[in-house]
């Protein structure tokens, strides 16, 4: 399984990349960052472009601090900093849950957050693709998976964009037009054919994430549903923030990934219930709709009527937890 | 006196203790040498076009714009090299490039060599083939009558079915109209593969002195070397095989592969080195991993649970081709009696094949999935009879010294005290149907043959095994085998033995690497054959070199031979130690009289088995025992399991390796818990969907439970210094204690692997419904 030749390219600044990404757009080139799921997806002959333009040199994209993760933040140095566990603990989380501790030490939070969907029928070889007939999603007309030929079903399996979700962050883009800030799940577009899957304009980048100041220190959790504890992409992801007052949610978000093709927050269950006096009843009440709204598909490892069966599960278990840490914290 | 009458064994000094490997300085600073590693000069690479149907006819084949392309040097099809091959002498169907057909998706059509992968991977791309795509067979039920295009032509009366057995020893209706108790049970496997770290490779050379040179990951490299004198034409004296360091085969590199005879082809064409190197997907086409297997398994037993029958049978999933399949036929049946006295057996099984990839040897072939039945349904008669399950295995434990209803002749068994080990470490009384809802302890048994007493190849009465030895007046001793070390620590156990006979120091000891040219025939590393029989045959050369070297100390000392012992690197007389000279002293007067001092020791197996037809299969001159018990707690919510804790109790007689043996127990309850979690060859219709180490679930080191490693065996009397195997049959007791501690924590029997969450979860909501409470809920 042979990686095809390409021109790497290695930019010093945003503004560097712009110009590169305006000359090589006609020929067609990806961002480098970690560089651990575009590369394997390179030796599948997945979308392969002949120009890589790697992040590595732009210092503006670095390293983490307080209430800022650069985009090429390392996810193993998320996971190793004390603050974010204690300020952010579902992000803290939801990054040390990624893969393994090797993949977590190239990983970076813009290529989780902008990571390929993933699907049985899209992440094969060369030659598997094309003895089925290739698929929607690279060089192909039609779904296997759910058949017809206009949407494509692979699954979002980044883990942060759930965690980012509940605690408000935002990601800060940065364009030939511009800078704008928005927030997280903004990034993703629903409406889309799944294909399509992100609202950045041509040559826009993910520059960094802001973590708000307004959800410091609140209680928040990810849980992910996989086979195994480490290695395997989520099969379920779910994170979840709620902060109490006087037995009253003062705060409450909930947010899933794993599922569907982009990573949604229920704020249509969770936010008519700010104000409302907290009960373990709620918890099995909000599950179960977060149950009935998703819809996943069979193309992961776990069949789809379990990941969903889960969804339950993971929800009321992470809202229990979070409310008996809450009572704790106020006890 | 040979090694093989000796009935105690003397007191050892390195033997029994814990034996670093001898090579693992070099593994461990990756500077080992793996076929990956070597380079030729002027070395092509080569790469392999697969089919992309699972069965259709090959129309025509136009590989002449491939040949043109830059930097290709030669395109082979299967046309060049028809002749069929294959494991077994019975069933030769592989050829080493499809000829008119193609059986799976991935069969190997075309070759290119090539001065690098991507001028290769362009030529692959440039060859045409016209198919006509036929019928596929997935399904081995259908199979089982006549179909249209069968697989092969040699199918049994035109339909898919690659081998039957039946067979029946006494009267098991008789039984089973007597039986006071009966229980039946029927399991579904999904296939598994070895996932070993090397991929496979091959480097092949033909030099213009007439010879062929083929450096390859193989675990027989005596196979592969008359596959390729069978495939290629080639006399065997003018094929040299060696074989690097190899990263793991667990069967999976036994049999002689395509891959391998296509390397040696093309470097015939080329007249250059060539390499072929597998990717992983190619890893998983190639497959040869566990059958699946739907088995059904009938006990009937008194009313003291003392079994009276067994009645089996098991429909086998062959995949494209036979591989070793006709013995997996027969095991499926004839080692599933195991540690118990069955007196009455009938067993009827059946081999398909399908279009997908073959299915041959894996760890504990043929003994492990069959064992899983017959366990669970053990437990569940002890249930039934309202009797433990640790009493109603000793009730019916094999006697040492006896001989089963199918003429298997059993010499040493620490069964029972395998039983008694677990029982006891474990707290059993304590806990069984005592431990919470959700938490559960559970007992599986285990038993193997340590080493197939029929080489497949050549007439039983030649020796399955060859050691020689050479030592110089550097003091040095190279040892040549063609033993097949691939990381289960063989190398280290036959430079040990060596080592312990002549009282030297394990340093002294070269082991060197196998090769054809040098190296006398062993049939290499499976059936766990090695530790027992090329044991048997270092230590019998040892023991015709140290007689040579107690004759010169003799000579030096004056006192007779009779009267000398064998020390730490000295031979002195045993009622005077003060009097000896030292291993070099008697080396060097010895090479006085002949120069350089060699020897040799060889194994032959017993005369052993029945006259029916299929009366070797499963024959072995000893067998491995085990009781293994888990404790398992469930997540009853959400079907997730954890392993917590495994007991192991092994008889492998006398562990001669301590360290080597407790891996392998680890490692095999490693690879079996990974059958039952969720390793699965997952397949939709002929289409293989996980060929990734990312979508094929090896377990994690988070989900290896603690192991407590008993080991309770007994010398046994043939075994090399009472040794016995502990290569496979660790592995087989896992699966059923596992699945019987969850049934002692759910009340669920799971009886279609693996046993992921969600079929957890189902088989909760199952007892629920049915209103079948268990410890305590309802």
């Amino acid at each position: 399984m042979h990686l095809d030749p390409f021109e790497l390219h290695r930019p010093r600044s945003v503004d560097e990349l712009f110009r590169l990404s305006e000359r090589l757009g006609p020929e067609g080139f990806d961002l480098l960052s970690g560089g651990t799921d575009l590369l394997p997806n390179y030796k599948m002959h997945l979308n392969v472009r002949p120009h890589l333009v790697a992040l590595w040199d732009i210092a503006e994209l670095q390293g983490h601090q307080e209430g800022r993760l650069g985009a090429m933040a390392r996810l193993a140095d998320l996971e190793a900093d004390p603050d974010l566990r204690h300020a952010y603990p579902a992000v803290h989380e939801a990054a040390s849950l990624v893969a393994t501790p090797l993949v977590r030490a190239s990983a970076t939070v813009g290529g989780n957050l902008l990571v390929e969907t993933r699907c049985f029928f899209f992440n094969q070889s060369l030659p598997w693709r094309e003895s089925l007939g290739y698929c929607l999603k690279a060089d192909g007309d039609r779904c296997h998976v759910v058949p017809q030929r206009e949407r494509c079903y692979a699954t979002f399996s980044g883990d942060l964009a759930p965690a980012l979700a509940v605690v408000d962050a935002e990601v800060e883009l940065a364009g030939p037009r511009g800078r704008r800030r928005t927030p997280v799940l903004n990034l993703y577009d629903t409406g889309g054919d799944g294909i399509r899957r992100h609202h950045l304009a041509p040559g826009e980048v993910v520059v960094a994430v802001h973590l708000p100041e307004a959800t410091r220190g609140l209680a928040s959790t990810y849980a992910k549903l996989r086979v195994r504890p480490s290695f395997d992409f989520p099969e379920l992801g779910v994170a979840a923030l709620l902060a109490l007052h006087d037995g009253r949610i003062q705060r409450l978000r909930l947010a899933i990934g794993g599922l569907e093709t982009h990573p949604r927050r229920f704020d249509e269950l969770t936010d008519p219930l700010e104000g409302e006096l907290w009960s373990a009843e709620r918890a099995v009440t909000l599950a179960e709709e977060v149950r009935k709204a998703v819809r996943p598909v069979h193309n992961t490892f776990l069949p789809p009527d379990y990941r969903k069966r889960m969804t339950a599960v993971f929800v009321r278990r992470a809202l229990t937890t979070l409310a008996e840490r809450g009572a704790a914290a106020s006890a | 006196m040979t090694a093989a009458r000796r009935t105690v064994a003397p007191p050892t000094r390195l033997l029994g203790g814990r034996i670093p490997y001898i090579e693992a300085p070099l593994k461990v600073t990756g500077r080992a040498e793996y076929t990956d590693d070597l380079k030729r000069p002027g070395m092509l690479l080569a790469r392999l076009l697969r089919s992309p149907y699972a069965h259709a006819r090959i129309r025509s084949l136009d590989v002449a714009a491939a040949r043109s392309m830059p930097g290709v040097h030669a395109v082979l099809t299967g046309d060049r090299y028809p002749t069929p091959f294959g494991v077994l002498p019975i069933t030769h169907d592989e050829t080493a490039l499809a000829v008119g057909k193609v059986r799976y998706l991935g069969d190997i059509v075309a070759a290119v060599a090539a001065d690098d992968e991507l001028s290769a991977d362009r030529a692959l791309r440039a060859i045409r083939v016209d198919y006509e795509p036929l019928a596929e067979h997935v399904d081995p039920r259908v199979g089982l009558q006549r179909v249209d295009e069968p697989i092969h032509a040699r199918g049994l009366n035109g339909s898919n079915v690659q081998k039957e057995v039946a067979q029946h020893f006494g009267d098991v209706d008789a039984a089973l109209a007597r039986a006071r108790a009966q229980v039946h049970l029927r399991a579904t496997f999904a296939g598994v593969t070895h996932a070993f770290t090397e991929p496979q490779v091959t480097i092949a050379e033909a030099t213009p002195d007439g010879r062929l040179t083929v450096w390859s990951a193989t675990q027989v490299p005596h196979y592969l070397h008359r596959a390729l004198s069978e495939v290629l034409g080639w006399p065997l004296h003018r094929i040299r095989v060696i074989k690097p360091e190899v990263g793991g085969g667990f069967g999976g590199k036994s049999d002689p592969l395509p891959h391998e005879i296509v390397c040696a082809a093309l470097a015939i064409e080329t007249g250059r080195p060539v390499k072929l190197l597998f990717d992983r997907e190619e890893v998983f086409l190639t497959n040869h991993g566990r059958h699946p297997v739907q088995n059904e398994v009938t006990i009937a037993a008194d009313a003291e649970g003392r079994i009276s029958a067994f009645d089996i049978q098991a429909l086998i999933e062959g995949g494209a081709w036979s591989s070793f399949g006709t013995v997996t036929t027969y095991y499926n049946g004839v080692l599933s009696m195991g540690p118990y006295r069955v007196p009455n057996f009938r067993y009827h099984g059946r081999r398909v094949y399908t279009n997908r990839p073959p299915n041959g040897a894996m760890r504990a072939h043929g003994g492990t999935n069959l064992r899983y039945t017959v366990e669970l349904a053990m437990d569940l008669l002890a249930e039934q009879l309202g009797v433990d399950p640790i009493d109603l295995r000793r009730r019916n434990a094999l006697a040492p010294h006896s001989t089963t209803v199918n003429q298997f002749r059993i010499t040493s068994t620490s069964f029972k005290q395998c039983l008694d080990a677990v029982e006891s470490r474990s707290g059993w009384r304590e806990k069984f149907r005592r431990l919470p809802y959700g938490r559960g302890i559970g007992l599986g048994a285990g038993f193997y043959i340590s080493g197939s007493n029929s080489p497949i190849h050549f007439s039983p009465r030649m020796p399955q095994s060859t050691v020689h030895l050479k030592v110089d007046m550097d003091g040095g001793i190279a040892v040549h085998s063609m033993q097949a070390d691939i990381g289960q620590g063989s190398s280290t156990l036959l430079a040990a033995i060596v080592a312990e006979v002549l009282g030297v120091d394990l340093e002294r000891v070269h082991v060197v690497r196998v090769d054809s040219d040098v190296s006398p025939i062993d049939i290499g590393s499976y059936s766990s054959r090695v530790t027992f029989m090329m044991g048997n045959a270092a230590r019998q050369a040892a023991e015709h070199l140290v007689e040579q070297l107690l004759h010169a100390a003799g000579e030096l000392t004056g006192y007779p031979e009779d009267e000398l012992v064998v020390a730490h690197e000295r031979y002195q007389v045993g009622h005077r130690p003060e009097i000896g000279v030292s291993f070099l002293e008697a080396l060097h007067k010895a090479i006085e009289r002949s120069g350089a001092l060699v020897a040799t020791g060889a194994y032959t197996g017993p005369p052993m088995g029945g006259t029916f037809k299929g009366s070797r299969a499963g024959t072995s001159p000893a067998y491995s025992f085990a009781a293994y018990i888990a404790e398992v707690e469930v997540d009853v919510e959400t079907g997730l399991f954890d392993v917590e804790k495994v007991w192991a109790a092994f008889d492998c007689g006398r562990p001669l390796n301590r360290l080597a043996v407790e891996g392998q127990i680890e490692g095999s309850i490693h690879m079996a818990l990974g059958q039952f979690l969720g390793e699965t060859m997952s397949y939709r219709g002929p289409r293989l969907m996980n060929p990734s180490l990312l979508e094929y679930k090896i377990p994690t080191p988070q989900q290896m439970p603690e192991v407590e490693v008993l080991l309770v065996g007994e010398d046994d009397p043939e075994g090399p210094f009472g040794a016995k195997e502990a290569g496979e049959g660790p592995l087989v007791a896992t699966m059923p204690a596992v699945a019987n501690a969850l049934y002692d924590a759910v009340g669920v029997r799971f009886t279609d692997l693996p046993v992921t969450p969600d079929k957890v979860l189902k088989g909760i909501d199952a007892r629920r419904s049915a209103g079948a409470g268990w410890k305590g809920t309802r």
